[in-house]
């Protein structure tokens, strides 16, 4: 096959093909692989934990937990992205629990809680309203927050995020709902800021 | 200055924050990108067509010689270059004992040796001393 071709096929393999490729000790497949999963695994790690050198981090480790379970896998056991978006779920919970751990004077450094008193300031730039949105996440609780930001950031169907999760479908749709509540709640402090009001 | 809705975030304002936020997907610097994908090679099973390419077969062609294939599982002609080298000066050092040697000997032992006993005799055994 051209190399055009092969790498046209490549492009358009599944996940579980292309892993299973790798693992055959194709090189094509590893950076197939690594252009389709990274980004994916950053952007959830990254709303998980509100900062973006530990995402990279997440990214990482949780790759190479990929490459080294590639030999072993066994087709129709599970979905890649659902195996790595658990992975990705449980490193992340590894580091929230240790900055839950670290001293009091550590504190400083988390996110600002949103306030409904903060002075408001309309028309910010998306930017800002990205900022707002991820301390809003920030403040949900753990388990409402990986079901919110896996269904409505990252566009998995609820029986995925129920299998990542490692819980029912209707607790992902309690969970989901809950956090939207919430998310509603928080954001209302902060509706001016985020530029919700101009045509007031 | 605006004024504050008390009625708040509506739950289409919150859809179109979760529309932004997937369209602002954070992208993978070109660092993240390159460990990853040397992480990836380096933890790559090697391909069994590739490896049985790479290693010659026993009597597969006439002329892979016995040093072709000596080179090979040494690590290249440099590395065998060197073993035979270390060979010949081993060689040379038992049969040519050099004076320095013999120095050392004697500042050691007293005397110079003649010869070392390397099983000793059935006679220290029996004698039980």
């Amino acid at each position: 096959m051209p190399r055009d071709m092969q790498a046209e096929a490549l492009a358009n393999a599944s996940d579980e093909v292309l892993l299973a490729r790798y693992a055959a000790g194709e090189p094509a497949a590893a950076r197939v692989l690594t252009l389709r999963l990274t980004p994916r695994v950053l952007g959830y790690a990254a709303r998980m934990l509100g900062d973006a050198a530990e995402a990279e981090d997440v990214a990482q480790e949780a790759m190479l937990r990929l490459w080294r379970a590639a030999p072993g896998w066994r087709a129709g056991e599970a979905q890649v992205s659902t195996w790595l978006y658990r992975v990705v779920t449980n490193l992340c919970m590894d580091r929230l629990r240790a900055r839950r751990r670290r001293p009091a004077a550590a504190l400083d450094d988390a996110p600002e809680v949103p306030d409904g008193a903060m002075g408001a300031e309309a028309g910010l730039i998306e930017a800002d309203r990205m900022v707002a949105l991820q301390a809003a996440l920030d403040a949900l609780p753990e388990r409402q927050r990986q079901a919110v930001v896996l269904r409505h950031i990252e566009g998995l169907a609820n029986p995925e995020i129920a299998a990542v999760m490692e819980i029912g479908v209707e607790a992902v749709e309690s969970l989901t709902a809950r956090a939207k509540r919430a998310l509603t709640a928080i954001l209302s402090g902060r509706r001016e800021e985020l530029g919700y009001d101009d045509e007031a | 200055m605006t004024t504050r809705h008390e009625d708040g975030m509506t739950e289409a304002g919150l859809e179109d924050l979760f529309a932004e936020a997937r369209a602002a997907r954070p992208v993978p610097s070109e660092a993240l990108m390159a460990r990853v994908m040397a992480e990836a090679l380096a933890e790559q099973p090697r391909a069994v067509v590739a490896l049985a390419a790479a290693v010659p077969q026993p009597g597969a062609g006439a002329g892979q010689g016995l040093w072709a294939r000596l080179s090979w599982v040494f690590g290249g002609a440099g590395a065998l270059a060197g073993m035979g080298t270390a060979a010949a000066a081993g060689l040379y050092i038992g049969f040519v004992q050099p004076v320095g040697l013999s120095g050392i000997e004697e500042a050691m032992l007293g005397t110079p040796l003649e010869t070392v006993e390397l099983i000793p005799s059935v006679d220290v055994l029996l004698s039980g001393n």
